[in-house]
């Protein structure tokens, strides 16, 4: 064991210290790059099996039609993806074509790691020209693009629609808090389920203060003047627990946060430990289902808010990224064009990270799409679209300690360890001292 | 003279240079994935670093920050020393007494020895800690096997802060393998005559164990302790995997702090700092267990 332990931070310490020798090496290839027929490039993403069988598929055909060219499609989980790319980062070994994520975004545009493919939307060899304007500006930073959203996605809550509509429940789209209360309280009573108010689910504080027109990461500090307007989360979650309609937090102990199978939505034998809704993003909707036991449909619908209209908004949450040290830009942004605008390409891919941005392509794979995927479509085009605003500038560096805060004073409140009022107060202090010292 | 006239053959026919040749994939190991990342770390303990741009010298800022403004620090240092002298203890006893059982000797007991060595290999896997947490969960077969002698059968023994250390625990003192292997080769050096005298003598059991087979253990014991110590202190995958330090920081360990603060937060030069805390800490303890060793550690050539 403790050889493991030596040994894995050893391995941290020496893929640093390779990756400096990296930097050196790194140098002295910019200089030769250039006219050579056969190339190669590295694409990257994280996420589950279905998504690496799709990109590698695409990925091929893609190549049938670029003879001399090669990639390396490289893929892992969530997790993993981030540790490695923020290492091989550190050696300037960054993925050619990175898929990237809107919370990691402003990190690595801050510290220079990504081209600018403005220029290129300009000149048209990225052809925006199907894509609508709301998509195009929710992914710039600083009024340039740095990513390109390969599909939009929205926050949205997962119910268990079979065990509601057996007691004759019904959930309408765009509730306010209090009648998310009620609704929580009505279901706990006719069906014995629980609520999961959203428990490490790091974007709820966010937003809730989008409603009071609050952005709540600013420059270093939070956007909030004061900690009662942070104070939502904690306050239902203590009401929950005393009424007896919120999870016992042991359960969260038991499971993977963070996994879908797992979810206490579908995950579970006793139904006092489970719960009847799932604070999630709209592209999770097929990996949900399948996840469900055996003749458990799930609903979609949006995350309670004062102000839906306010709160709700599109997110653009799979991008692909250029690396600024990539040695031919042109034939990486060649692809990202490809992989946005090309029909055969996406009609592998199937909206699978999200509805495709093009209308164009979004259209022309309509009638593909499976009744699950169509219901994700549906929900994005006709409930959040004409009832959001545009999304906050993306988290700067700082915000994971900020969720690690949130996600432990949580636990205490669920516990009953601590009062909502100390907990707004306690992440108010220790999130803006966190977002302070990330500058 | 002689040493002029060497020529490269002789120089290479050395015995002296066969042994370094022989040792060098060691020896480059050492230096290179050692040494060197050692001194990186200690580097970037003085700077804030977080990967994704080049480290900024700061002194002393981190191990400031940690020993005076970082309460989750403390208490995981807390819950670190908890587990190790808890659950080291309690291993190192457990595999004495199945030693003692094995080493009586029959047909089967070379099959009871691999048996119960088994969860020594197995217990910091991966596999078993996703075990080991459905076991204790609230539907879990620990409270099934309860249930069955009408015992309470809804104790979320992963969900409450007086528990989860001890699911942990458990798990550590389960892997007792490698110390009872140690302790039975230690018992079959016990001369047969001291036992033999003492039953002239009219001792009996409990005499003959505290009198005779402890004072001589001592020496195996001291080598078991500092060795299980050292692995307690830095036990990773079982919170990893199991807990996450969960619920409220109760079973956070040092090491899974360590790497969230390197891994989750990004700031890897604290987390190497924190590294170099616990190389202290380790190091400390080691050699206060070598400081007492000289009051119970029974020595043969004295």
């Amino acid at each position: 064991m403790k050889k493991k332990v030596l040994a894995a931070l050893l391995a941290g310490a020496m893929v640093v210290s390779l990756a400096a020798c990296g930097n050196s090496g790194g140098g002295s290839k910019d200089g030769d790059s250039g006219s050579d027929s056969s190339s190669s490039m590295v694409v990257s993403w994280w996420g589950n099996q279905t998504r690496n069988d799709r990109t590698t598929e695409v990925i091929n055909m893609y190549l049938e039609d670029h003879p001399g060219l090669s990639i390396d499609g490289q893929f892992s989980e969530w997790d993993d993806y981030w540790n490695k790319l923020a290492t091989s980062s550190a050696g300037n070994a960054l993925p050619d074509v990175m898929q990237m994520d809107y919370m990691y975004l402003d990190q690595y545009v801050d510290n220079g790691l990504l081209l600018d493919l403005t220029p290129y939307i300009e000149d048209g060899t990225l052809d925006m020209s199907n894509v609508p304007e709301n998509i195009q500006e929710s992914q710039k930073v600083d009024g340039k693009t740095y990513a390109i959203s390969l599909g939009t996605n929205a926050n949205a809550m997962f119910y268990n629609k079979t065990a509601l509509d057996e007691a004759g429940i019904t959930v309408k789209d765009n509730m306010t808090l209090d009648e998310f209360v009620d609704l929580c309280k009505e279901v706990k009573e006719k069906t014995g389920l629980r609520t999961n108010l959203g428990y490490s689910v790091e974007s709820l504080p966010e937003f809730w203060c989008r409603a009071d027109d609050i952005v709540l990461y600013g420059d270093g500090k939070l956007g909030v003047d004061s900690p009662d307007q942070l104070q939502t989360i904690f306050d239902l979650e203590k009401q929950g627990i005393e009424e007896g309609w919120h999870l016992d937090p042991s359960v969260f102990t038991e499971i993977t946060l963070k996994s879908t199978e797992q979810d206490p939505l579908v995950y579970g034998t006793d139904p006092d430990r489970m719960s009847w809704c799932a604070f999630s993003t709209s592209n999770q909707l097929t990996a949900v289902q399948n996840a469900a036991p055996e003749g458990m449909e799930i609903g979609i619908t949006t995350w309670p808010s004062p102000d839906p209209a306010k709160s709700n908004y599109l997110k653009p949450s799979q991008l692909f990224s250029v690396s600024a040290n990539c040695e031919d830009p042109d034939a990486a942004v060649e692809f990202i064009n490809w992989f946005i605008n090309d029909e055969a390409c996406n009609k592998v891919l199937l909206g699978e990270r999200g509805v495709p941005i093009s209308t164009a392509i979004s259209d022309a794979i309509a009638s593909e799409l499976s009744e699950t995927d169509q219901a994700v479509v549906a929900y994005i085009n006709d409930v959040v679209t004409p009832n959001s605003s545009p999304i906050n500038p993306p988290a700067p560096a700082g915000a994971n300690e900020f969720y690690d805060i949130l996600t432990n004073l949580e636990e205490q409140v669920l516990y009953g360890q601590l009062e909502p009022a100390d907990a707004a107060q306690q992440l108010f202090d220790q999130g803006n001292a966190a977002l302070a010292s990330a500058q | 003279m002689k040493k002029k006239s060497l020529t490269l053959a002789q120089r290479l026919n050395r015995e002296s240079t066969a042994g370094v040749v022989c040792s060098l994939p060691f020896i480059i190991g050492f230096l290179f994935f050692m040494i060197v990342p050692m001194g990186i770390s200690l580097y970037y303990s003085f700077c804030d670093y977080n990967i994704l741009s080049p480290p900024e010298f700061v002194g002393l800022k981190n191990y400031i920050q940690m020993f005076t403004a970082d309460d989750r620090f403390w208490k995981s240092i807390g819950v670190t020393f908890y587990f190790a002298l808890v659950s080291v203890p309690l291993r190192l006893i457990f595999a004495l007494i199945v030693a003692m059982i094995l080493v009586k000797g029959s047909k089967a007991s070379p099959f009871y020895r691999a048996v119960y060595y088994l969860p020594s290999i197995i217990g910091g896997s991966v596999a078993v800690s996703i075990l080991w947490k459905r076991m204790f969960a609230t539907d879990g077969v620990i409270n099934q096997i309860l249930g069955m002698f009408g015992l309470p059968d809804n104790t979320s023994w992963l969900g409450q802060t007086s528990t989860a250390i001890w699911t942990l625990i458990i798990l550590a003192v389960w892997q007792f393998g490698s110390s009872m292997l140690i302790f039975l080769s230690a018992l079959k050096q016990i001369p047969a005559e001291l036992y033999e005298a003492a039953n002239v003598d009219g001792a009996n059991g409990i005499q003959k164990f505290f009198r005779i087979t402890l004072p001589l253990l001592t020496p195996t014991i001291f080598f078991n302790l500092v060795m299980q110590m050292i692995n307690g202190f830095l036990a990773f995958t079982q919170c990893y995997i199991i807990t996450q330090g969960k619920p409220m920081d109760s079973t956070l360990f040092f090491t899974v702090y360590t790497y969230q603060q390197s891994f989750e937060f990004y700031k890897t030069g604290y987390a190497a700092g924190m590294a170099w805390v616990m190389l202290l800490i380790v190091g400390l303890v080691t050699l206060v267990l070598f400081a007492t060793k000289r009051f119970w550690v029974y020595d043969e050539g004295n």
